[in-house]
């Protein structure tokens, strides 16, 4: 075909800075009331009057009934595994972002386990994407009962949820 | 609507790295073929469509510079851009704009070139879509640790893994079944010249031996990231009986999204408010585009299915969602080779998305592919038996939003 042209070299490489900080997005506001509850040790939901469901974390609109959800739950700290998934044996240099490794910077131990789980807290109606900790891969089971590991020091801001752990401890 | 028909297919040589040839000159490459497949010059057509992933490559506007290449000037041009969807979204595009009067004869082309950016596969497209999400959150205190948990088990894989891991668990599919899938999908890419991972032969074994990427994916069940294009031409009756001894006829299209699927999204709702192996999404498509076709009973009236599989598990679940099988039970049927060239509901013979994804192009070769096995020209993965009715499936958006197109081998009125 005649638009074809020879082969060509590697793609080229400009080295440069992306201000990453300069973004505004914004979350919606009901975000900002449950991480103040957060620094309390609450699971802030919001509750749909039209379908009776309490999502965790809350939202403005219900998506099913597209109805305003003003009311407010606070949901229990414990629930149940609804979903997990499960990485292989962490390496150093393998999880690797901004330039930062995860192994370097403390955050997972070399040869650990990382299970991200969905954990639906009793009272709600909804999955929270985060992560099993203090479990062995072999016994977590979808239904598992858990309840939330609270950061030491709460600033009323996500990473207070460090994650969820089972309820009876694994050995 | 009036009756439409697809009447010339095109597509690319798929592979990771065509550094052959530039976005532009690999687009060019599907819309020449997909207008000598049906015989037309340029001159005859009447509107472009085009469109790939967003940001992909990226490239901002693909569709600014590659007009000229692939016949565009002078001619209304409209670029669609739907995620994972958009090939599904550019062929719909299509159809609708001949289906509803406006053009007689329409071009689609799609494409994807993710070996332009530097990291493999789509790393540097996802980025762009995934920063919105993942950026206010981290202005409202995400830790580093989640963050980097979330990029461990992958971008779309992390999604498709959770999304696996619900159909798992509530069909009793087991990790087997999707080892079985993907060796499928590379046996039958084996058969097409175009695909990209071709395996002749694949075994289960062969999958199951590959390294485990997060449970329950192997590396061996994870589609490719592929340079290339597809281009479909789509024209109203009279000039689809002058040109096409057997097109293949639009019976019913329809795309519906389903937010309450995504995991965490731009507002920080939907965080997977329900199972996300649900698709409800995709039930109220097939429902759409089934009463649309007169299709009463898919799982008798439907002869075959090209469905947007990038992972096994959504082969087996989007088959469900479709109709085509009852409720967890697509594993079972699949086990018993229904799903093969030769079975009674060969599904993505192609090899599918699983085998060969070119994001923006992926849906829109299904509806290509579609139209191949009712048009008697797939070749060697043409299936054996007469396909009367068959359906197009596409995936994606923020994994929310479906593509549902019927095609069959006579006008729908």
């Amino acid at each position: 075909m005649s638009y074809i042209k020879d082969v060509r070299p590697e793609t080229m490489m400009v080295e440069g800075n992306w201000a990453v900080g300069y973004y505004r997005y914004k979350a919606p506001r009901l975000l900002e009331e449950f991480v103040s509850g957060l620094k309390d040790k609450k699971l802030v939901g919001s509750l749909c009057l039209g379908c009776g469901k309490v999502i965790v974390p809350p939202r403005n609109i219900c998506g099913r009934c597209h109805r305003r959800m003003e009311e407010r739950r606070v949901v229990s700290d414990w629930g149940t595994i609804t979903c997990f998934v499960y990485t292989p044996p962490v390496k150093r240099g393998k999880y690797v972002l901004f330039g930062l490794d995860a192994v370097e910077q403390g955050v997972f131990k070399e040869g650990e386990i990382v299970i991200p789980c969905f954990a639906r807290f009793d009272g709600s109606d909804s999955n929270v994407a985060t992560l099993l900790l203090n479990a062995d891969v072999n016994k977590v089971q979808i239904g598992m009962r858990v309840k939330a590991v609270w950061a030491k020091e709460l600033k009323g801001q996500l990473s207070d949820l460090e994650g969820v752990e089972p309820l009876e401890k694994q050995g | 609507m009036r009756n439409t028909a697809i009447i010339g297919c095109g597509q690319t040589k798929h592979s990771s790295r065509r550094r052959d040839v530039n976005v532009a000159e690999l687009a060019a490459e599907a819309a020449e073929a997909a207008l000598l497949d049906a015989g037309l010059s340029l001159k005859e057509v009447d509107a472009i469509v085009s469109g790939n992933m967003q940001g992909f490559g990226g490239v901002a506007q693909p569709e600014l510079w590659l007009g000229d290449w692939i016949g565009a000037p002078g001619k209304p041009a409209i670029r669609i851009a739907t995620g994972g969807t958009t090939g599904g979204s550019v062929g719909q595009g299509a159809l609708y704009t001949v289906a509803s009067g406006m053009y007689d004869v329409v071009l689609a082309v799609a494409w994807e070139k993710h070996s332009d950016s530097k990291e493999a596969g789509a790393t540097t497209g996802l980025s762009h879509v995934a920063m919105a999400n993942l950026f206010h959150a981290v202005n409202y205190g995400l830790s580093f640790k989640a963050l980097i948990a979330t990029i461990a088990v992958g971008a779309a894989a992390g999604v498709a893994s959770y999304q696996a891991r619900f159909y798992l668990h509530r069909s009793g599919c087991g990790i087997e079944h999707l080892d079985m899938v993907a060796a499928k999908a590379r046996r039958n890419a084996a058969k097409n010249p175009y695909a990209h991972l071709q395996w002749p032969n694949c075994q289960p074994e062969d999958i199951a031996k590959t390294e485990m990427v997060a449970y329950p994916f192997r590396y061996g069940h994870i589609c490719p990231a592929s340079d290339g294009a597809s281009a479909i031409v789509v024209a109203e009756e009279k000039t689809a009986k002058r040109l096409c001894k057997k097109p293949a006829w639009l019976l019913g299209l329809a795309s519906y999204s389903d937010e309450e699927n995504q995991l965490q999204s731009e507002s920080y709702g939907g965080v997977g408010v329900i199972d996300p192996s649900e698709q409800m999404g995709c039930r109220l498509s097939a429902k759409k585009a089934y009463s649309m076709a007169g299709i009463i009973d898919p799982q008798k009236e439907i002869d075959l299915a090209e469905i947007y599989q990038p992972f096994p598990s959504q082969e087996l679940i989007f088959s469900e969602r479709l109709g085509l099988f009852d409720d967890g039970a697509a594993w079972r049927h699949m086990e018993k080779g229904e799903t093969d060239i030769n079975g009674r509901m060969p599904i993505s013979v192609s090899g599918g998305v699983n085998a060969t994804n070119a994001i923006g192009s992926s849906a829109l070769q299904r509806i290509l592919e579609a139209a191949l096995q009712i048009m008697g020209k797939a070749g060697e993965h043409q299936v054996p038996k007469k396909v009367k009715k068959a359906i197009a499936h596409g995936w994606g958006g923020l994994t929310n939003y479906v593509t549902v197109t019927v095609l069959g081998d006579s006008p729908g009125s």
